[in-house]
């Protein structure tokens, strides 16, 4: 009892990386560059080694096995946000994900560095250099074609305002928020929310983007528990496919 | 509004009849030159190019295209017109012996490789003070002409995108992705015990 608001915790960082490591991983072979699409794919393999270390983390506090969690769960039950499920579109959907929810991801791993549950403190020190180079290609990327041409300019504006809402999201609270925070674990989402918004603006202030008032906007949640899109559910059929066939394979 | 997404871009567009022009100049991304040090400690080598629109997303993307596998300590890029050229001789005659001597006024810092064999990689021989590629190679000729090599390169420190030493860690997990390792999946044992098998 005394560890769910932890494995929530885990659930949802876990599956958020899961996800969206996959949806990143179906631009392999389509990227706009061969160089970006090396890039993003590589991105898309630390997203999954990352869910891998907390599903494992989460294993060694009882629950099943990385590969049947991942593997094996309905929509239902996955606890990532919205934003990360959407299907892809063209790629200034994807930068504008990557930039919005990597730039939440890499604060949440930093707070973790300090968090007083040691295994995850001693995980996101591990996991520094990744989302220093996650962050570091995104905002590049953000500033280099959010002031380079009309089309760019144009393209990413009307990807940051349908993703904003889901972004959002991210940021979905806990149940156990009081807990989790109390006992040293996460300082908690309104903490990471305030940290995200400074650095978004910091980043689309530098570029030709607007960036709407975030309080006028009702930010798109039930992701956190278990509420998802249409799109969910026809990812996690063809991502277990392979499981599904034959749960020992070895590839 | 013109696309620059590929997809519409690069469709040929319709011309006007009667009409001969030459080929757009510059329609692709500008190349840079990638050197990795794979292990601390090692000298840097030339990897090979990217292309991208400018220095800093050359760097990004030489990160993952050619740090992505095995071990590395650091990288660096810079821009292919910033990388200057000795002759390059054929193996007889040594690329120093084709650099003339000149006085350096010393003022800014070149990094020298060297191409010690035909169809190597450049390697890392050492850093000079000069005021051109040309005073930087006639320095170099002083300070790190020891046997025959073919060919000599010049790049201003300035001019180079360096991995600062916060951003050391970009490669801390690297060694742990053996996944990205073909031999990592001894496909040639799976085959075996298939064939064994299927006896």
């Amino acid at each position: 009892m005394k560890d769910l608001p932890l494995k929530e915790l885990l659930y949802k960082m876990a599956d958020d990386l899961l996800i969206l490591g996959h949806r990143n991983s179906e631009w392999t072979g389509f990227g706009p560059l061969l160089e970006e699409d090396i890039a993003f794919s590589s991105m898309a393999q630390d997203k999954v080694g990352q869910s891998l270390a907390l599903y494992t983390i989460l294993h060694e506090l009882g629950e099943q096995a990385p590969d049947t969690v991942a593997f094996t769960r309905n929509a239902n039950q996955f606890h990532n946000c919205v934003l990360v499920e959407l299907p892809n579109q063209e790629y200034d959907f994807s930068l504008i994900r990557h930039f919005l929810f990597d730039t939440a991801d890499s604060l949440r791993w930093e707070s973790l560095t300090k968090s007083s549950y040691i295994p995850l403190a001693q995980l996101a020190s591990k996991v520094k250099g990744e989302l220093r180079y996650h962050t570091l290609h995104a905002n590049t990327w953000i500033k280099q074609l959010g002031s380079a041409t009309e089309e760019s300019i144009s393209r990413l504006q009307n990807s940051l305002n349908i993703e904003l809402p889901y972004a959002l999201g991210i940021f979905e609270e806990s149940i156990y928020e009081k807990e989790i925070i109390e006992s040293g674990v996460f300082p908690g989402e309104k903490i990471l929310k305030a940290k995200w918004e400074l650095k978004i603006t910091e980043v689309i202030s530098q570029t030709q983007l607007q960036l709407p008032n975030l309080d006028s906007i009702t930010p798109k949640i039930g992701g956190r528990i278990g509420k998802h899109s249409e799109h969910l559910q026809p990812m996690l059929d063809e991502m277990s496919e392979v499981f599904r066939i034959d749960p020992t394979a070895e590839w | 509004m013109k696309s620059l997404d590929p997809r519409v871009g690069r469709l040929p567009e319709i011309g006007e009849p009667g009409i001969i022009k030459p080929k757009v100049t510059l329609d692709q991304f500008g190349s840079f030159e990638v050197f990795v040090q794979p292990k601390e400690g090692r000298s840097f080598q030339h990897e090979g190019v990217v292309h991208a629109p400018n220095l800093e997303l050359a760097y990004i993307l030489a990160k993952e295209t050619f740090t992505r596998r095995n071990t590395c300590f650091s990288v660096y890029v810079v821009e292919t017109r910033d990388v200057f050229v000795s002759p390059l001789t054929d193996g007889t005659t040594n690329a120093y012996d084709l650099i003339s001597d000149v006085a350096s006024t010393g003022i800014l810092t070149y990094e020298i490789y060297h191409l010690a064999k035909r169809g190597k990689q450049h390697v890392h021989a050492g850093q000079v003070s000069a005021g051109s590629p040309e005073e930087a190679m006639s320095e170099a000729k002083k300070k790190f002409n020891s046997k025959t090599i073919y060919n000599v390169w010049a790049i201003e420190v300035a001019k180079i995108r360096m991995t600062s030493s916060e951003e050391m860690d970009y490669w801390t997990t690297l060694p742990e992705k053996k996944f990205r390792d073909a031999a990592d999946y001894k496909g040639g044992d799976k085959l075996k015990t298939f064939l064994e098998k299927s006896k």
